[in-house]
């Protein structure tokens, strides 16, 4: 029995690439994985050393993403969905740097914002307009509203509870972060190009 | 001469795998399936985030292995699930842990796992966050929308809910055959065969 015959064609299938391209802007030292899905028609800013995992999807139908710098998009994670005012603006989602959006979260377009540091957590869902602090922790399943305003440090959880962050880990976390980049650059085959 | 049979909708494997053709298995060579364990469509494994530091050899040596993702046997990932390994930063450097799953393990629609170690005979209901490193232990029960926090050790027989997840009660004596997923396990594949009422 040959190899070729057990080759299985099944395990990653292709993701849709249907649509024109978005205009990109990447830095050289990204890390993007091939089954990341990137459509829209406004331009993406990915800075230095980010990495998106696969089947992370960005969406620049309705505004401009930029993405800061050692930022982590996890799989499933989407950026710049057309939220439910479907409103189209011309910065639709700025990631500061640092930033963590965990599986399958969701950051609806809209001149949303995310400060630097802030984690968004697995699943949880920030709403159009939002502007979230720097160093935020957004806790999994946790929905922001539409044009919420958070300081910086909140920490929301239990389905919204708030607290202010005042461990003051913000420097470790970033280290953390910068560590576990260095170990992502390795294990994702990053293929840049495709999106050019 | 024989035509090739028709293209069913998931892989079944010699050991009984039943793998859906539209599961999203990233790093399958670091995937450990025991046999008889069900993958529905989009359920996605991140098998690529394996180890990166080996733990020093004060284990006495055994084999390095690069398992990230080992599953037992008799498990049934639902749609839309994902499990991925643990990170964390060990010894100041960072790296995923491996994901350890027993067997009779049900994992609901729409749960991400990110647990050090499920035991066996555990019920995940859908839309479960299992936080990193997590440890779950034998006959658990967790609630549809549980937010499990991570490093949370859910002790066994117990029956866990909310967000962030608390135990709520616990499992009667006795219903242990509750968790048995052999028959969940013949009503999916190319030729289901029906529930027994």
């Amino acid at each position: 029995m040959s190899s070729s015959s057990s080759k299985r064609h099944s395990i990653l299938p292709p993701t849709s690439t249907s649509g024109p391209k978005p205009p990109v802007q990447f830095s050289s030292s990204i890390t993007i994985a091939d089954s990341t899905v990137l459509t829209g028609s406004n331009p993406i800013l990915i800075s230095s050393e980010s990495v998106l995992h696969p089947r992370s999807r960005i969406d620049s139908l309705a505004g401009r993403i930029s993405i800061g710098r050692r930022c982590i998009i996890h799989e499933r994670a989407t950026l710049g969905s057309v939220g439910t005012s479907g409103r189209i603006t011309e910065r639709g989602v700025t990631l500061g740097d640092y930033v963590t959006v965990e599986v399958g979260a969701s950051v609806e377009a809209g001149d949303t914002v995310v400060g630097e540091g802030t984690v968004v957590g697995v699943g949880a869902k920030i709403g159009a307009g939002a502007v979230i602090g720097r160093n935020c922790t957004i806790t999994a399943r946790s929905v922001i509203a539409a044009g919420e305003v958070l300081r910086d440090n909140t920490v929301v959880y239990s389905n919204g509870m708030r607290r202010v962050d005042r461990r003051g880990v913000a420097e470790l976390r970033k280290k953390g972060q910068a560590r576990q980049i260095g170990v992502l650059r390795m294990m994702i085959p990053s293929n840049p190009g495709k999106f050019q | 001469m024989s035509r090739r049979p028709p293209r069913g909708e998931y892989i079944e494997t010699d050991t009984g795998n039943k793998v859906a053709r539209k599961a999203n298995l990233v790093g399958t060579q670091n995937i450990m399936l025991g046999g008889k364990t069900v993958i529905q469509p989009e359920a996605m494994i991140r098998g690529d985030l394996a180890r990166s530091v080996q733990p020093s050899s004060s284990s006495g040596g055994a084999p390095a292995s690069n398992t990230a993702v080992a599953i037992g046997r008799y498990c049934f990932l639902s749609r839309g699930c994902c499990l991925r390994p643990p990170g964390r930063l060990y010894k100041g450097a960072f790296t995923y842990m491996a994901l350890r799953v027993g067997d009779h393990v049900f994992i609901g629609p729409g749960s991400v796992i990110q647990a050090a170690s499920i035991g066996s005979h555990v019920h995940i209901g859908a839309n479960v966050v299992i936080g990193e490193l997590a440890i779950i232990k034998e006959y658990v029960k967790i609630l549809d929308g549980t937010v499990v926090p991570a490093n949370m050790v859910i002790p066994s027989f117990s029956i866990v809910a909310g967000q962030p997840a608390r135990v709520i009660g616990e499992l009667p004596e006795g219903g242990h055959e509750a968790f048995e997923l052999r028959e969940l396990y013949k009503t999916v594949g190319n030729n289901p065969q029906p529930a027994p009422s």
